[in-house]
């Protein structure tokens, strides 16, 4: 088990490396560069731009300017933002990074607290008017772009009913301790449960198909005909085999969260993660593009690692040497 | 409120016949005290003082004391809080609360003393002394010197300076020596004792309030470091250290959430009668909500309401707007010449290399096409009315601004043709579209970038309204903006006409480093002797100390400008500032929103 542990590790460092080349190149080969906005100041010399430009190396050729990108990485820094000029990327991160995560947990546990009991009662009341419902509600999930739920969202929520402050992550300063806790709380409702929406429709539609899979089985018809109780078929049975397929989404929800926080912060000013990569896009940062990408990169082949060690529990006929 | 109260509550309970105890040197904690001991007494006395008050505050103009105003804006600043080196207009939100300059303009773009108190030139023009405030304190408590406004400039004239300000500094005297090294004086601004300093010019100078109208930051915070390593200073990058003089202070942030500044108690000018300004980033879809339900208070720059906005602002009951010119404008630009591509490698601008375009050499097809471009169609359809058409690169709020003095174009299809025929282009195919005077087909090239909505879609106006007189354009596929930017610069040979944006100067009206022959940014390649002539008349020294005289030298100017058409101006927008009525005592002005925000204050219902 460890080996393979260390076997995987030891896989991510030439991804990792590949995932940095291509975005590398694909934000180096965008015109322009994160000085040029400045250039259009009238009252700044176009030769102090230059001079700022050769000072931040952004005249070397990309292969250059991407090994010293690279050996800032392995001194374990990340660089400095171009654009937010005297902060490093790090720092940058850092600010943001708890937010994401604390919009991750909350939309990651809305679809498994909604998503897998809502599809394990379909899957038991089949053809009912609960399935149907749950069903429509699950293509509703699908269907419906982000951005626009959040904007529906703000407007019944927020405006119409006042049960939710539309923007934001505190309403005001000074709070402490629960009320503060609280008030973060609040306002990650309607940010997590847009997040949250397509993966809880997703984990609803899997786990019911899944349930109703394993159900056919003959194991279950034999678990049943020796008289074992609903409960224990349900859960113990039917259920753990119907999750390894969850698992691998799990796995790979990481990554979903962190890109899909990009249009929800947006949308919601959500000081996060999302919202500082769309910045650093916007600006052509490229160092914190590339942090940010490889901390996102990171996130997935971890988030994979764990969702293959999972199935080992889950189930104990997967073993790895 | 509580030192308001006070007064007229002590004059209410002396009028009553009544002699409190502690009296005699009350202060703001005792009066609570004895408010609280003595509640049938002041329930009275509070009564009279809150008619008082009213009265009062009716003189006044309503000033209240207490609260807090949230001011919206689009975007989350970048967190470079250091005057000498921010950027971005969203870090200046919070810049122009904190801190502040020796000279501020009002809203006829005049400027005033701010942090000084007085100034004068000497006879040449060369030297002024200013003399400053000295009631003047940091946040911190530290007093305001005159070493404060000299490290400033010094440290903007360092070699190690890594931002972009050299403007304010770069025609003082020492300041080639002193930034590439080779002296540690800087000889150009000096301080002649606590409250006096001294800036110096190597020429005579017509601007000198514009360049020593920069934010001054504080050198006992800032001393240890040098001018490379400010632009990391925490007191630069972390909100909650910074120190101005400016009458609010940031007293706690959430990055891109939220900025809460308090009050700075010991503002020169007087207490703030808020409490608390908070900056709230908000997404612009929400933002009429937001102003509807009473949760923001304002938007004001660099954003403002979106046109689209506009109407549903404009129905609610509660809002203010005050909608000045915005100093961004849209202009075609006509590529009168393209440089060879060597100069273009070398960053060279010699006007002798300048290679002309010879299908927009004549002016009268310069002007046919100013005729025949219907540019109040496109106000009114692209902006959707908010803004007017430009004529002159000149802010309508400036003194230099002449409304009469440049031709104005107004749509005219005839005469357009008559000015093409005029230049001796026909029609000589038949095909509805002029040849040149040689007989050859006529194309223009039109290249435009993607990012303004309201310029794209003029692109494809200007090809119509063209076609209408018989000039054929080519229009190109929209680049991104960069690549568009770099094209511009760059010249394109192919290049004759090119949309881009933009901003009037606010600071000093002079328009060499635009309109210059040899200058970077005159992207056209435009170069007229009578142009560069009363450029440089209207900036020499003696005579141009005269605003008069500079005046009537820039109305010539537009004229000879509008009649040379370096580029057709197309328009310029209208900024649309809005505040709800329960925000009060806002100084409205064209350049600059935050202007005595000590005055603000907000009523409660």
């Amino acid at each position: 088990m460890y080996k393979y542990i260390l076997r995987r590790f030891l896989i991510f460092i030439p991804m990792l490396f590949i995932v940095t080349v291509v975005v590398f190149t694909m934000a180096t080969l965008a015109p322009g560069d994160p000085l040029t906005g400045e250039v259009l100041d009238p009252t700044v010399d176009p030769e102090v731009v230059e001079q700022r430009r050769e000072a931040l190396g952004l005249n070397d050729p990309p292969p250059v300017q991407y090994m010293n990108w690279l050996s800032e990485i392995s001194q374990g820094n990340l660089g400095d933002s171009l654009h937010y000029s005297g902060r490093t990327v790090e720092e940058l991160i850092m600010s943001r990074a708890p937010n994401t995560v604390y919009l991750a947990a909350f939309s990651l546990f809305i679809t498994i607290v909604i998503g897998v009991p809502l599809g394990m009662y379909s899957a038991r009341k089949q053809y009912t008017p609960v399935d149907y419902t749950a069903t429509v509600f699950g293509f509703f999930g699908l269907a419906v772009p982000n951005f626009f739920f959040a904007l529906i969202a703000v407007y019944v929520f927020s405006f119409q009913l006042g049960l939710f402050p539309p923007q934001g992550t505190i309403s005001q300063p000074g709070l402490t301790g629960i009320d503060a806790f609280l008030d973060r709380l609040h306002h990650l409702v309607m940010p997590g449960i847009t997040l949250g929406l397509a993966s809880t429709a997703i984990y609803m539609r899997y786990t019911r198909s899944e349930m109703l899979d394993v159900m056919g089985q003959d194991f279950i018809r034999t678990a049943r005909a020796k008289g074992m109780g609903e409960q224990n078929v349900l859960y113990k049975h039917t259920l753990r085999n119907a999750l390894i397929p969850l698992i691998t989404l799990l796995g790979f929800e990481f990554g979903t969260l962190l890109s899909g926080a990009v249009v929800t912060e947006a949308v919601f000013s959500f000081p996060g993660l999302g919202q500082l990569f769309l910045t650093g896009i916007q600006n052509q940062d490229f160092p914190l593009i590339m942090g940010i990408n490889l901390i996102i990169a990171v996130t997935v082949l971890v988030g994979n690692l764990l969702a293959d060690i999972m199935y080992a529990v889950v189930d104990p006929r997967i073993r790895y040497d | 409120m509580k030192r308001k109260r006070l007064g007229y509550s002590t004059v209410a309970a002396l009028s009553a016949g009544l002699v409190l105890a502690a009296c005699g040197d009350v202060n703001d904690e005792n009066f609570e005290n004895d408010n609280a001991g003595n509640n049938d007494v002041n329930n009275e006395a509070d009564n009279n003082d809150n008619e008082d008050e009213e009265n009062d505050d009716a003189d006044e103009g309503e000033a209240q004391e207490g609260g807090n105003a949230t001011v919206a804006m689009y975007s989350t600043p970048e967190h470079q809080f250091n005057p000498i080196y921010y950027t971005s207009s969203y870090d200046n939100n919070i810049i122009e609360f904190a801190y502040e300059s020796l000279f501020a303009q009002d809203e006829e773009l005049e400027f005033y003393n701010e942090l000084a108190e007085d100034w004068e030139m000497n006879d040449d023009q060369t030297e002024m002394t200013v003399e400053l405030r000295d009631d003047v304190t940091w946040h911190d408590g530290e007093e305001f010197t005159a070493d404060d406004v000299v490290f400033t400039y010094t440290m903007i004239a360092s070699p190690e300076y890594i931002g972009v300000r050299q403007d304010y500094v770069d025609d003082l005297v020492g300041y080639e020596e002193f930034s590439a090294g080779d002296t540690d004086e800087f000889e150009g601004v000096r301080a002649e004792d606590d409250h006096t300093v001294v800036f110096e010019w190597e020429e005579p100078t017509v601007t000198p309030q514009y360049d020593t109208g920069y934010y001054i930051i504080p050198e006992h915070v800032f001393e240890d470091a040098d001018a490379g390593e400010i632009e990391e200073h925490p007191a630069s990058t972390d909100p909650e250290e910074i120190v101005g003089t400016g009458p609010f202070q940031m007293a706690e942030y959430e990055e891109g959430d939220y900025y809460f500044l308090e009050k700075y108690e010991d503002y020169w000018g007087g207490e703030p009668n808020l409490d608390s300004v908070t900056w709230e980033v908000i997404d612009q879809s929400v933002m009429t909500g937001l102003l509807d339900s009473g949760d923001i208070d304002a938007v004001f720059e660099p954003d403002g309401i979106e046109p689209v906005d506009l109407d549903t602002v404009e129905a609610m009951d509660n809002i203010n707007m005050y909608q000045p010119q915005d100093l961004g404008y849209q202009y075609m630009g006509f590529k009168l010449a393209h440089r060879p591509s060597e100069d273009v490698e070398n960053a060279v601008y010699d006007v002798d290399n300048y290679e002309t375009n010879e299908k927009l050499e004549d002016p009268r097809v310069r002007q046919a096409i100013a005729y025949g471009v219907d540019r109040e169609a496109m106000v009114e359809g692209l902006i959707h009315g908010s803004g007017q058409v430009l004529h002159a690169p000149f802010p309508e709020a400036s003194w230099a601004y002449d409304e009469d003095a440049p031709v104005k174009y107004e749509y005219n299809v005839e005469q357009a043709q008559e000015l093409m025929e005029e230049a001796g282009y026909e029609d000589v195919t038949d095909d509805g579209y002029y040849e040149d005077p040689d007989g050859e087909e006529y194309t223009l090239n039109l290249e435009y970038p993607t990012g303004n909505e309201p310029r794209e879609r003029a692109a494809t106006v200007i090809e119509q309204n063209l076609e209408e007189v018989g000039i054929r354009v080519d229009v190109q596929s929209p680049r991104e903006f960069d690549a568009h930017a770099t094209r511009v610069e760059e010249d394109e040979p192919d290049m004759d006409l090119y949309l881009m944006g933009w901003s009037l100067a606010s600071g000093d009206p002079d328009p060499s480093a635009i309109f210059g022959a040899e200058a970077a940014y005159n992207y056209p390649r435009w170069y007229s002797e009578e142009s560069e002539q009363l450029m440089e008349e209207a900036t020499q020294a003696p005579d141009a100390f005269d605003q008069e005289y500079r005046q009537e030298k820039y109305a010539e100017w537009a004229e000879h400008v509008s009649e040379e058409l370096p580029m057709l101006f197309l328009w310029s927008m209208e900024n649309n500032f809005a505040y709800t009525d329960r925000l009060g005592g806002v100084t409205e002005n064209p350049v600059n929103m935050y202007k005595n925000t000590h005055e603000w204050y907000v009523t409660e219902e």
